[in-house]
């Protein structure tokens, strides 16, 4: 039977922010359908709706020509619309089967049947009766997708479905969606990553800023159509000019940096030296968990190492501490943002506030200057475009770009000499990356210098000056930029060496 | 002293007897607690359940409406604390604390004009059984219908809990409430359930003290028995057997320890006193060393507030 989705005129607002602004779409099935956009254009909220998490404001859904009600979870369920979100909804301590008996209201014996069924059609190779806890995330989203699919839904959302895989299991889940289309099994596929819309979908629809801003078949797209369409505007190919660091003074000297750990996860440090010259941004590439953790927080102050020589701006900082580093303009951009760079569950102006130093004036005999926090915490979000003025907020709300803005941008708003930056844009969409390395080029401009820790070729050959490879805890030789290839980058940081 | 083998029946059936109370709040406690809802307010439900149970045994004179009023008295106060934390969000311990302190008020008022007033003798089941028969008697035999009841409920707890489609909804929602609301489950209705008959269960608890224990009202009388509940239930890894393990030995070193300052050990009182604590708390940590089952038992959204998004 064919099915046919139409949205209509769905509006959501939430305070300060519309995250849906009169959408209307249509689907229909035998197709793969991809709703594409930037983190916080609006697509998750779309989904929501039409799950029955979300209530909208305004507007109507349509399945079959029929004006259906969502006004909860079971209404998307009885209407056959199955969903699976970019963060689970499963229980972690209960069995698979467990799990998909909840809401089943078949007897045990039957729903074992079906979902041996299942498993058996697709080819998913999973043990029912052990945790879920125990499962690899690519099985616990196929344990959603069963979920869906015992209730032999004609809609099947997929939420981001391809932000935990691997790569054998992206591509398995995509065997698998191909063949649910072919049953005739509407597919509606949210995600941000422009090469996945061209390989599975049929049609795309690009959403930006809570509204829809194309609608067409994928054959007729390229990346870079669909690129420019999801952030708006043509995206510059950015390009570095040289800089002239050359003839300017050093900045930070590290001789004799050496590190030991008892922590068998850890790697050990040996004999790093490098300088970094004023303006300057010295790239450091490598497979990670080369040693690039262990980097960055000796750099950042947060491991202290005996026999260890930093010199910045003429003075001996190796024993300072991370606050210490920041007094005498130093700042960091950690790799992990949720857990590293900020505390998701304060509000926005609290996580500035944590990166207080003597010169701030945030603390007052003791007493937090909120007030002042604030100010400088609006500075922040207007300066580096973070999309709120809302400096209540709290951080888990924003978006991994706009959390990301927002430690760059507390960083960045003391003019420090030097930033250290671990994996600035990993995860993060198109615009925001774009966003990103404008800033970073824009500081290396102003005089200032950064040195880039990234796994990310691309990027360190884009942003570098210079750049050397890290590899079990060895520094290759550091090379200048026009010198590098991303051949030989891949050999030195597999281990090979280059001359 | 004689040691025979009668003696010790009798002494295993006092044992099980001080247990009771531990393993109704308990059970109680692990229900409300699996659903993810964290009720420090165990202790002030069991204090309200003794004296609301021994007032209606007072007027009516009818031990069944005390039973049975007591079980209502603790669902009606475990309201307050669902309101509260389920309806208007407040933090579950701190709301809690404040309904034990509520209760401990609250019956030393009501109980004002029951001091001294001698309770009524309880039905004691099968008592020619227990005297007639040497060691098993005394123990299998010659309790009340609640000791009964009491012995049976981890078991039937751990069935409901494994086996049923309540049971699982029950851990789902103390799992991940958010997930569980997804899933169209209405996790408010859930908790309040499952805070009501944890409230039954503590008032159900009191009224054993008030009623059978030590069949009189005083004032303060459950002593921090709710507390040792609620101990039991986080040292147990939230498995109802091992509560019913926990409980037993916490009244078996109670009551040896008592007969063991009576004799005249050598070992100061105070340690004594404080042995019973220990020694539950030893057993149950070495009997609940695997970290995996730790894992799953335990509800992981335990003490979380849930709030619906709209």
């Amino acid at each position: 039977m064919n099915t046919k989705l139409k949205v209509s005129e769905i509006s959501k607002i939430y305070p300060g922010c519309v995250a849906n602004d009169e959408i209307s779409l249509e689907f229909g099935s035998g197709k793969i359908y991809a709703l594409l956009g930037e983190n916080g254009a609006g697509k998750s909220t779309l989904v929501k709706i039409l799950s029955g998490v979300v209530r909208p404001d305004k507007g109507e859904v349509f399945l079959n020509d029929k004006s259906i009600k969502l006004n909860s979870p079971l209404d998307a369920k009885k209407n056959n619309i199955g969903m699976v979100f970019q963060h689970f909804n499963l229980f972690e301590t209960l069995s698979v089967f467990e799990n998909l008996s909840i809401d089943s209201d078949k007897k045990n014996e039957d729903l074992r049947l079906s979902v041996n069924n299942i498993l058996k059609k697709y080819n998913f190779k999973i043990d029912l009766d052990i945790p879920v806890l125990n499962l690899s995330a690519g099985q616990k989203q196929k344990v959603e997708i069963i979920r869906c699919l015992i209730r032999n839904p004609k809609v099947l959302i997929m939420d981001e479905p391809t932000s935990v895989l691997t790569e054998q299991e992206t591509e398995d889940l995509f065997v698998s969606l191909k063949q649910f289309s072919d049953e005739g099994i509407l597919i509606i596929y949210i995600t941000h990553k422009l090469k996945e819309v061209l390989s599975l979908c049929d049609e795309v629809a690009v959403m930006r800023k809570g509204k829809v801003v194309s609608v067409s078949k994928t054959k007729e797209e390229k990346i870079e159509t669909l690129a420019n369409k999801m952030v708006g505007e043509n995206l510059s190919t950015i390009k570095k000019k040289i800089n002239n660091f050359k003839y300017s003074e050093e900045i930070l000297k590290i001789s004799n940096l050496n590190f030991r750990s008892d922590d068998p996860y850890e790697t050990n440090l040996i004999n790093l030296n490098f300088s970094l010259k004023k303006g300057e941004c010295l790239g450091i590439a490598g497979i990670s968990g080369n040693g690039q953790s262990e980097l960055f927080q000796i750099l950042s102050g947060e491991i202290i190492t005996d026999y260890t020589s930093i010199k910045f701006r003429d003075k001996e900082i190796s024993k300072l501490n991370p606050r210490e580093r920041r007094e005498y303009l130093m700042a960091f951009s950690p790799e992990d943002r949720i857990s590293q760079a900020a505390v998701p569950e304060l509000k926005i102006y609290e996580n500035v506030a944590l990166n207080n130093f003597k010169s701030s004036n945030f603390f007052e005999k003791g007493l937090v200057n909120e007030q002042k926090i604030k100010e400088h915490s609006k500075k922040i979000l207007s300066n580096f475009s973070v999309n709120t003025d809302n400096v209540e907020m709290k951080s888990q709300f924003l978006s991994g770009g706009n959390l990301q803005k927002l430690i760059i941008g507390r960083e960045l708003i003391t003019s420090p000499e030097l930033l250290v930056c671990f994996n600035p844009t990993w995860g993060l969409d198109v615009g925001a990356i774009n966003y990103i390395h404008e800033t970073l080029i824009n500081i290396n401009e102003k005089g200032k210098s950064s040195i880039l820790i990234s796994t990310d070729n691309d990027e360190l050959l884009k942003l570098s000056d210079r750049i050397c490879v890290i590899y079990k805890g060895k520094l290759s030789k550091i090379m200048y930029v026009n010198e590098v290839t991303p051949e030989k980058l891949g050999i030195l940081m597999g281990g090979g060496s280059i001359d | 002293m004689s040691f025979d083998l009668n003696f010790i029946g009798i002494l295993i059936g006092a044992i099980m007897a001080s247990s009771v109370p531990l393993i109704l709040a308990a059970s109680g406690e692990l229900i409300t607690e699996r659903s993810g809802v964290l009720n420090l307010g165990v202790e002030g439900m069991m204090i309200i359940g003794a004296i609301s149970g021994f007032a209606l045994m007072v007027i009516t004179d009818n031990l069944f409406l005390a039973v049975i009023g007591s079980m209502i008295s603790g669902l009606i106060i475990s309201i307050i604390f669902g309101v509260l934390t389920q309806s208007l969000l407040t933090n579950h311990v701190a709301t809690g604390l404040a309904l034990t302190i509520f209760g401990i008020g609250m019956s030393a008022m009501i109980g004002k004009n029951f001091v001294g007033i001698p309770g009524k003798e309880f039905p004691l089941l099968f008592v020619n059984l227990k005297e007639n028969i040497p060691f098993l008697g005394p123990i299998l035999f010659g309790h009340s219908v609640i000791l009964y009841f009491a012995f049976l409920l981890p078991f039937l707890t751990n069935y409901f809990l494994k086996k049923t489609k309540i049971g699982l909804i029950i851990r789902a929602v103390g799992d991940s409430p958010t997930s569980a609301s997804n899933q169209g489950i209405n996790v408010t209705l859930v908790r309040y359930s499952c805070i009501l008959y944890g409230g039954a269960m503590c008032g159900l608890a009191g009224a054993y003290l008030s009623l059978i224990y030590t069949p009189q009202w005083i004032e303060n009388m459950t002593g921090g028995r709710g507390w040792i509940a609620l101990a039991l239930v986080v040292f147990a890894t939230w498995s109802p057997i091992k509560v019913l393990i926990g409980a037993l030995i916490f009244g078996g070193i109670t009551i040896l320890q008592l007969h063991m300052q009576a004799v005249g050990f050598r070992i100061p009182v105070q340690l004594l006193s404080a042995l019973p604590y220990i020694m539950t708390i030893i057993v149950l940590v070495v009997i609940s060393r695997d970290s995996r089952k730790i894992k799953l038992n335990t509800p992981t959204s335990l003490g979380q507030i849930f709030y619906k998004e709209k």
